[in-house]
C-alpha cells in the first residue's frame, strides 16, 4: 500500500523541474563532497571499462583495442578458446566450488556468532571476545598461509607432529594441506576463521536497532533464551541477512585471488586452481593472453550481474526489500 | 559526426605511422659522440632491500656513458622475480624503459607480434662498426641467434652466458666421514649414503635426529632433480631430438626422465626425501634454513648454490651452526647409459635484450650495450672497488671480500650480473680462472673450483638450430611449466604403486594443453631446415 501513495507524495512535494536549481544552490556543497567519489568511478571504474573491448580483438597490448584487428569467429575467439580450454573448465568449476562451500559454511558463521556474542551477558568478557575475533581480519593471506604451513603441514607442522605423538604412529598424518580434498576443508576453515569475526559486526550493529522492548515481550510472554533468539533477534536481522545474502551471489563467479594462490601448493593445483589463477597466468604472469584473460574476466562479470539481478528478484518475490 | 570520425581516422593513421616508421640513421652522432645529450632509460633488477640505482657501480655507468658518448642513463628498476608481470605493463602503458630484458624469449615474441618491439636487424647491419665490443664479447652467433631466417627480423639479442655450469649434486662429506663410508661414485652409491643417513639419523643429528632429511629438493623437481634425470637419458640422442623434445628446459620430456622420477618416487616413499618438499612454494626459505642448519645429507641445485652469498651462504651457515668440518662437497655419481656423468650444458646465451617501440634512441641504447659489453665496464662492475669489494692476490686474482648487504658496495648478484647486463658470469680477461674461486669469500677456493670442474665433466652442449619462429610456444611457457611441476610433484608423492598412473595421466594432459604442439611444429620446422625425421 505505501508503495503505491510513496511515488505521487514525492511527486507533490519536490516538482523536480522546477526546483532544480534551487536545491543545487542550497545543497551545492554535499554535491561538491560526492564531485571526488564520482571522478573516482568514472576515471577508475569506467573509462577503463572501455579495454572490455580486448575481449573482441586480436592479443594485442601495445595499441589501444580499437585500432586492432577484430578476433576469429565474430570476435568470439577467446571465448570459444575458454570453454574449449581444459584449464578454464577446471578453474570453473573449483571457483564455483570453493564458493558454493565458501557460502554454505562461511556465510552463516558471523552470524552464529554474533548471537552467541550478543547472549554473553559480561560486557568486558564480550568486548574482549569481538576484540579476539576480529584480529584474524587484519592478517593478510600471506601471513597466514604461513602460519598455516608451521602449524598444518604433513611433517613439520605443528598439528601433526602433536597428532604423531598422540597417536604414538610416526606415520600417521593428516595431510591438511597435501591432499586435494583436505585442502579444500583448510581453505575453508582458514576462510571463516579469518573473516567470520569482522563479519560479526554488521550484525551486531543491526542487533542494536531491535527494540528491547520486543524482548521484554516475549518474556512476559514466556519465551526461554532460544525462543527469544528465534522470534526476536533472527527476525530482527532478516533485512541485514538478505542484503549480505544477495550480495554475497553476486560474487559467486567471482575468485579471491591471494587466498586460493597463497594457499595453494603444487599437489592440490587441481583443487586450488581458480578463475582468478587462471587469468593471473594466462594473463600477466608471462603467458601474455591478454584478450583471452579480459575475455574470461568478462564472463566472470556477466554471470555475476546475472545472479546478483537473480537473487535481488527473488528477495523481492519473498517480500523483502533487496537491494535495488 | 562526419569530422569527428575523421579526426579519429586521422589520428590512427599517424598511430600507426609512428609504430612502423622506417628505419633512419641518425644524423646527430658525429665522431663517436652526440652532439647534444640523449636520454635513454635501463631496466635494472632489484633483489632484496637493495637500492642498485644509487649504488657506484649505476653511477659508474652513467658518468662512463654520459663522458663517452653523451648519453644520459636513467635505470627503472624493477623487482627480479616480477620482470615478465612489470614488462608487460609496462608495454602496455607505452612506459617500457628504451633497453628491456627478459629470459624468456617467446615473451618477446609475443610482444613483437603485437608491434610492440624494434626489428633490430636494420640497425645492427647501420651501426655494426660502432659496435665492437658488442661484437666481441656475444660474437656474430649471439647477435644473430635469433634472427628469423624466413623474415629476416631480429627481435632481441642474445647476451653471453661465460659460465655455462648448470647444476651439481652436493653431499655432507662430514657426515659420510662420520660413518667411514667413501664419496658415491655412481646411482647405487648414492642411494646407499642416503638409507645410512637415515638409518644414522640419532649418530648424525643426536636430539635432532627427527629432522633428518637424507635428500632435499623442491617442488621445483625438473630443476633440483636435474643430474638424477639427465643419468636416464640415453647418451646416443641426437641433438634433433634434443631440440624437439627440449622445450622444457628442466629435460623432462626426454627419454628415460620417467625412470628417474620413479626412482625419486621410490626414495620418497622409503622416507630417503624430505616429506614436505612440495608444500612450500618458490622463494621459500625453509628448505635453505634445513640445509642451514644442517639436517640435510644432499641435494641437487645451481652448481655454486651452497656457496652463494657470502657471510650469509649455507656452507658459511653451516660452518657456523655444525662445525668447521661440516661442508657441503660436489660429487659426481649419477652416470648414464654410456657410464658418463653426462650433464646438459647451457649454450653461449643468456638473457635477451631488446628494444621496445617506444625507443627512439636506437643507436644510443645500441651504443649502451658495446659500453656495458667493454672489458673494462665489465672489470670495474663485476669487481668493483679495490679494498672494499676486492683485493688483488699476488698472481693479479681478484679475491672478492664480503661486503655488508647495507653498504652501497654491495653486489646483490653474483659476479653483478644485475649490472653487466650483456655478460652472465666473471669474466676478467686473463685473470678469469684465477679469481673465479676467490668470487666466493669466505668458502675455500678448493671446495668452489672443485664444484665447476664437477659440474662442467661430461658436459654436453646442446646444439642451436636457427629456425623460424615456433608459433606453438608464445605464450604458453608458463602455462607449460605450472602444469609440469603440478604432475611431478603429484608422481614423486604418489605411493609407488600409483606412480605410472599418475605420471602417465599428468604427461598426457601437458601434452594436450600444448607440449605435443610445440613438439611437432619444433619436428617440422626442423625436417624442413635439416631434413631430419623424428620419430615419437
Amino acid at each position: 500500500m505505501s508503495q503505491v501513495q510513496q511515488p505521487s507524495l514525492s511527486r507533490e512535494i519536490h516538482r523536480p523541474r522546477t526546483n532544480w536549481n534551487t536545491y543545487l544552490k542550497r545543497y551545492w556543497t554535499l554535491y561538491l563532497l560526492l564531485a571526488l567519489p564520482i571522478a573516482f568511478f568514472v576515471i577508475f571504474r569506467y573509462i577503463p571499462m572501455a579495454y572490455i573491448l580486448m575481449a573482441f580483438k586480436k592479443n594485442n597490448i601495445i595499441q589501444p583495442p580499437w585500432f586492432v584487428a577484430w578476433a576469429k569467429n565474430n570476435g568470439f575467439e577467446w571465448f570459444i578458446k575458454a570453454f574449449k580450454d581444459q584449464l578454464f573448465l577446471r578453474s570453473l568449476e573449483n571457483t564455483i566450488k570453493l564458493n558454493l562451500l565458501d557460502l554454505i559454511c562461511g556465510f552463516p558463521a558471523p552470524i552464529l556468532m554474533a548471537l552467541v556474542l550478543n547472549e554473553l551477558a559480561f560486557k568486558k568478557f564480550k568486548r574482549f571476545t569481538q576484540t579476539v575475533l576480529y584480529l584474524p581480519h587484519f592478517l593478510s593471506w600471506i601471513i597466514i598461509s604461513s602460519l598455516a604451513l608451521r602449524l598444518l603441514a604433513d611433517n613439520d607442522g605443528l598439528v601433526n607432529i602433536l597428532y604423531k605423538n598422540a597417536t604414538g604412529n610416526k606415520d600417521a598424518v593428516i595431510p591438511f594441506l597435501s591432499s586435494p580434498n583436505w585442502w579444500v576443508g583448510s581453505y575453508i576453515g582458514l576462510g571463516i576463521w579469518k573473516e567470520a569475526g569482522w563479519g560479526t559486526i554488521i550484525y551486531l550493529a543491526a542487533l542494536t536497532g531491535i527494540s528491547p522492548e520486543l524482548y521484554e515481550a516475549a518474556a512476559v510472554d514466556g519465551a526461554g533464551r532460544f525462543r527469544r533468539i528465534w522470534h526476536v533477534t533472527l527476525p530482527g536481522l532478516r533485512p541485514t541477512i538478505i542484503v549480505l545474502l544477495i550480495m554475497r551471489l553476486g560474487y559467486i563467479l567471482g575468485s579471491e585471488f591471494d587466498r586460493p594462490l597463497a594457499l595453494s601448493n603444487k599437489l592440490v593445483t587441481d583443487a586450488s586452481t581458480v578463475i582468478s589463477i587462471y587469468v593471473y597466468q594466462k594473463g600477466i604472469n608471462g603467458g601474455g593472453q591478454f584478450s583471452l584473460t579480459t575475455a574470461v574476466g568478462l564472463f566472470q562479470s556477466v554471470v555475476g550481474v546475472l545472479f546478483l539481478f537473480g537473487a535481488n528478484f527473488l528477495a523481492k518475490r519473498f517480500g523483502e526489500r533487496g537491494i535495488m | 559526426m562526419k569530422r569527428i570520425l575523421a579526426l579519429v581516422l586521422a589520428l590512427a593513421l599517424i598511430a600507426t605511422l609512428g609504430i612502423t616508421s622506417a628505419f633512419a640513421a641518425d644524423e646527430g652522432f658525429v665522431d663517436g659522440k652526440f652532439t647534444e645529450t640523449r636520454h635513454i632509460t635501463v631496466r635494472l633488477f632489484q633483489r632484496g632491500d637493495n637500492v642498485p640505482e644509487t649504488s657506484p657501480f649505476a653511477d659508474y655507468i652513467r658518468k662512463g656513458m654520459l663522458e663517452k658518448y653523451n648519453v644520459e642513463v636513467e635505470f627503472s628498476v624493477c623487482g627480479r622475480w616480477d620482470d615478465e608481470t612489470d614488462l608487460g605493463n609496462l608495454l602496455a602503458a607505452q612506459n617500457a624503459p628504451d633497453v628491456i630484458y627478459t629470459y624468456a624469449y617467446p615473451t618477446i615474441l609475443n610482444y613483437a607480434d603485437m608491434g610492440g618491439i624494434i626489428d633490430l636487424a636494420p640497425y645492427i647491419e647501420e651501426y655494426k662498426d660502432l659496435l665492437p665490443n658488442m661484437f666481441n664479447l656475444l660474437g656474430e652467433e649471439n647477435v644473430y641467434w635469433d634472427k628469423d631466417p624466413e623474415t629476416g627480423k631480429l627481435w632481441a639479442l642474445e647476451t653471453r652466458l661465460v659460465n655455462n655450469a648448470r647444476i651439481n649434486t652436493f653431499i655432507r662429506k662430514d657426515w659420510l666421514d662420520k660413518l667411514n663410508m667413501p664419496l658415491p661414485t655412481n646411482k647405487a652409491e648414492f642411494e646407499a649414503c642416503l638409507i645410512a643417513f637415515r638409518d644414522n639419523a640419532e649418530t648424525l643429528l643426536g636430539a635432532d635426529a627427527a629432522k633428518m632429511v637424507p635428500y632435499s629438493t623442491s617442488q621445483d623437481i625438473g630443476w633440483r632433480n636435474n643430474n638424477l634425470t639427465v643419468s636416464f637419458v640415453p647418451d646416443a640422442i641426437t641433438d634433433e631430438e634434443l631440440y624437439i623434445r627440449g622445450f622444457d628446459d628442466r629435460q623432462q620430456f626426454l627419454p628415460g626422465a620417467k625412470e628417474a622420477m620413479r626412482l625419486l618416487n621410490k626414495w620418497y616413499n622409503e622416507g630417503l626425501v624430505w616429506k614436505d618438499f612440495a608444500l612450500y612454494g618458490s622463494g621459500d626459505t625453509t628448505e635453505d634454513d634445513n640445509l642451514k642448519a644442517g639436517f640435510v645429507g644432499a641435494f641437487q641445485h645451481n652448481y655454486d648454490y651452497p656457496y652463494r652469498n657470502g657471510d650469509d651462504s649455507i656452507e658459511a651457515n653451516l660452518k657456523r651452526n655444525v662445525g668447521p668440518e661440516a661442508e657441503f662437497v660436489a660429487v659426481d655419481c649419477f652416470e648414464n647409459d654410456a657410464g658418463l656423468y653426462r650433464k646438459y650444458l647451457g649454450s653461449t646465451v643468456d638473457r635477451k635484450v631488446c628494444f621496445p617501440t617506444t625507443n627512439d634512441e636506437v643507436l644510443a641504447s645500441l651504443l649502451y650495450l658495446d659500453f656495458i659489453s667493454s672489458p673494462e665496464t665489465i672489470l670495474a662492475l663485476q669487481t668493483g672497488t679495490e679494498g672494499i669489494n676486492h683485493e688483488r692476490m699476488e698472481d693479479g686474482a681478484y679475491k672478492m671480500l664480503v661486503v655488508d648487504p647495507t653498504d652501497p658496495n654491495y653486489q646483490a648478484s653474483l659476479n653483478n650480473i644485475d649490472f653487466t647486463m650483456t655478460c652472465n658470469g666473471q669474466y676478467l680477461g686473463e685473470y678469469t680462472e684465477a679469481s673465479f674461486a676467490y668470487g666466493y669469500a669466505p668458502v675455500d677456493p678448493e671446495v668452489v673450483l672443485n664444484a665447476l670442474k664437477v659440474a662442467k665433466n661430461d658436459g654436453r652442449v646442446p646444439k642451436h638450430f636457427s629456425l623460424p619462429a615456433i608459433e606453438a610456444e608464445v605464450g604458453i611457457g608458463s602455462t607449460l611449466s605450472e602444469e609440469r611441476d603440478k604432475f611431478l610433484n603429484q608422481a614423486v608423492t604418489a605411493p609407488v604403486e600409483e606412480f605410472d598412473a599418475v605420471y602417465d595421466a599428468g604427461v598426457a594432459n601437458y601434452m594436450a594443453i600444448g607440449g605435443e604442439a610445440i613438439m611437432n611444429e619444433r619436428a617440422e620446422k626442423i625436417e624442413a631446415a635439416t631434413g631430419y625425421k623424428f620419430e615419437k
